[in-house]
């Protein structure tokens, strides 16, 4: 039986978007309560090995300290930075090491971070960050139950719910850094507090997806068109003056009226650039890639990003078989 | 907020001139010409230089035992600052305070401190004040990691939120109480984690990134001008030295305090400017001289001014 990942950020839900919106608070101890709760569906599911990245907090020792499990629950060998590439570092070993579903506990710059280490391993992230597009608020019980029983299946999109679309950074032709949901054009030229707030600054936005009740820089696309995380296109926004504003809630309690200029879906085909010469680009909500004139730079979509669980999907499907039926 | 190349280069001066005064702190403690304790604020810059780079002269803070920093960020003068350390009677206490007692209320510098987490209740004071005159001042208060566990931090943040005071409270988390590591001493690993329970945005950021932590500090004081209350900023860091000098850090490993140094809050900056020619080297090399002139004079004025004549001793004394 394949083994189940989990990586839990220990940093997600703390940054300055406390402050310039009104993110919540998410402390560590309610991941720990959810990793507990992940530990007793998986170990329902019959599942024997679980792997999860340490980290500085140790949310699954914690977890475990409160909750006997019959299942071997191990650490990922790793030195940790304390950084965003711990969660790369660990979902890469899991990967190298046949782990069959990874359960992500952050919001998107977190899941993020770890399809930048894998993009083979099907994820079911659980919301515990700011801006939450890529992963979904559940149960945690459910969604143990889920992640042990997708592990089990083959990683095939169709069987497990859906495999996500992500956007590439081009340097040439190399791959320079990932984006799940969104990558903005951030007319700064330094990385600081990292998250993106004020909409003056930003001249242009690709969307791997968009929904109206979407939230982020996402739901400036929202209210243009929709599209689903899955389908082969996404947009690419420029923002100035122009014909439309949109009003959009940008991050959690915080509405910003953004002009657009233009608009366009994007091709997987094709690579759009980025227009300034020295900026920051904000993957995922947080500005991470600095661009200057000795490195231009192309977004590209890419219809092979990671396959994402769907637990609706996941569990009717255990419904069908049975998993959870006994009979006298 | 947005930061122009003048504000950067002023921060960046700020920072080094902070490590150059410590460095020669740390010389003349160890030559014994500086009595008393000294607790150095060397690689910890970015934290007092990124938030008072956000305040004005009628903003208050409040500062810890390792103040010197706060002093020099928010304006205080180097000769007073250097004569106080030695002991001397031109110094900002006249010589009987020593480096955790150094004042100057006309910069809004309500004093470094001796007594962990004793700035809590002043700054609330202080923002109680600005309060009640109108007028749209803030107050910062400068606390560490072990004082974040001391109950009058927790009072002042419980009533700065309750009485929506114009607070800003900036946590510089070195990772040690004196030799404790805050995995010894917290059950919880991030002191913004404290902030949800005061009903106060509690923020974690990078400390040893000036431009992280001016953001989120000028935030932080548009929302308390605007009467919105306090805010708590957490700023990761480390401290280069010990405790106090004199420390024999026992407690940690010369590979962590490595790892710390490789993400030196000074040359992070310096190398970002020069890139970005904000920074010349040039100009690197006469911000650096006129900072080595400022503390030949600062050491000089402290050596040869007097020291407090001995049938002064009790005045000026409260305690």
């Amino acid at each position: 039986m394949a083994a189940v990942g989990i990586v839990a950020n220990p940093v997600s839900g703390k940054d300055i978007r406390r402050l310039v919106a009104h993110g919540s608070v998410f402390d560590n101890q309610e991941k720990v309560r959810i990793v507990r709760r992940i530990l007793k569906g998986l170990e329902a599911t019959g599942t024997e090995q679980v792997f999860y990245m340490p980290d500085s907090y140790a949310i699954v020792g914690r977890a475990l300290r409160g909750c006997a499990v019959s299942m071997d629950v191990t650490p990922v060998p790793m030195t940790l930075t304390d950084s965003q590439d711990d969660s790369t570092t660990a979902a890469a070993w899991m990967e190298a090491n046949g782990v069959g579903c990874i359960v992500v506990l952050g919001g998107d710059g977190t899941c993020r971070a770890v399809v930048k280490g894998t993009r083979r391993i099907p994820l079911l992230p659980i919301s515990t960050g700011t801006n939450n597009v890529f992963p979904s608020f559940m149960e945690a019980t459910i969604a143990g139950l889920t992640a042990g029983l997708a592990a089990r299946r083959s990683h095939q999109a169709e069987d497990l719910g859906y495999r996500s679309c992500c956007l590439e950074i081009l340097s040439g032709d190399t791959v320079l850094d990932v984006a799940l949901v969104d990558v903005a054009v951030h007319e700064g030229s330094f990385i600081g507090a990292r998250a993106v707030w004020d909409v003056d600054k930003l001249s242009q936005i690709f969307l791997s997806r968009c929904r109206p009740e979407s939230i982020g820089l996402s739901a400036v696309g929202g209210q243009l068109l929709t599209i689903e995380p899955q389908d082969p296109v996404g947009l690419h926004i420029l923002l100035g003056n122009g014909s439309k504003r949109v009003s959009a809630a940008i991050a959690p309690g915080l509405f910003r009226q953004v002009p657009i200029a233009s608009y366009e879906t994007m091709s997987p085909l094709k690579a759009y650039p980025v227009l300034s010469d020295r900026c920051v680009l904000a993957l995922d909500g947080e500005r991470e890639v600095e661009v200057t004139p000795s490195r231009p730079v192309r977004v590209r979509l890419s219809i092979q990003g990671p396959v994402v669980v769907d637990a609706a999907k996941v569990m009717r499907r255990a419904q069908k078989d049975g998993v959870f039926v006994s009979t006298h | 907020m947005s930061l122009t190349e003048d504000k950067l280069i002023q921060m960046y001066t700020t920072m080094v001139r902070i490590r150059e005064f410590e460095t020669k702190v740390e010389e003349f403690f160890a030559a014994g010409k500086i009595p008393g304790f000294v607790h150095l604020y060397i690689g910890e810059e970015a934290v007092a230089t990124g938030t008072c780079a956000v305040l004005t002269d009628k903003d208050y803070i409040t500062s810890t035992h390792r103040g010197h920093g706060h002093l020099i960020a928010k304006g205080g003068d180097l000769k007073r600052m250097m004569a106080e350390l030695f002991g001397k009677k031109t110094g900002y206490c006249k010589g009987k305070g020593g480096s955790m007692h150094i004042a100057d209320v006309d910069l809004g510098i309500l004093g470094a401190n001796g007594i962990v987490g004793g700035g809590g209740p002043i700054a609330n004071g202080a923002a109680l004040a600005a309060q009640y005159r109108g007028t749209d001042q803030v107050a910062v208060c400068f606390f560490g990691d072990g004082a974040s566990n001391q109950g009058t931090t927790q009072e002042a943040m419980n009533l700065a939120s309750a009485w929506k005071l114009p607070v800003v409270f900036v946590n510089e988390n070195n990772g040690y109480g004196i030799s404790c590591p805050t995995c010894k001493s917290m059950a919880v690993a991030d002191i913004a984690d404290r902030a949800a329970a005061y009903d106060m945005p509690g923020v974690v950021v990078d400390g040893n990134d000036v431009v992280a932590v001016y953001e989120a500090v000028a935030e932080a004081v548009d929302r308390a001008r605007r009467g919105d209350g306090p805010s708590l900023i957490e700023c990761k860091t480390y401290r280069w030295r010990g405790h106090f000098e004199g420390d024999a850090c026992t407690y940690r490993d010369e590979a962590e305090v490595q790892s710390w140094m490789a993400k030196d809050p000074i040359k992070r900056l310096r190398e970002k400017l020069l890139e970005q020619g904000i920074l010349t080297e040039d100009k690197d090399r006469e911000i650096r001289d006129a900072i080595a002139r400022e503390l030949e004079a600062a050491v000089a004025f402290a050596e040869e001014s007097p020291l407090p004549a001995p049938e002064e001793v009790l005045e000026d004394v409260y305690a």
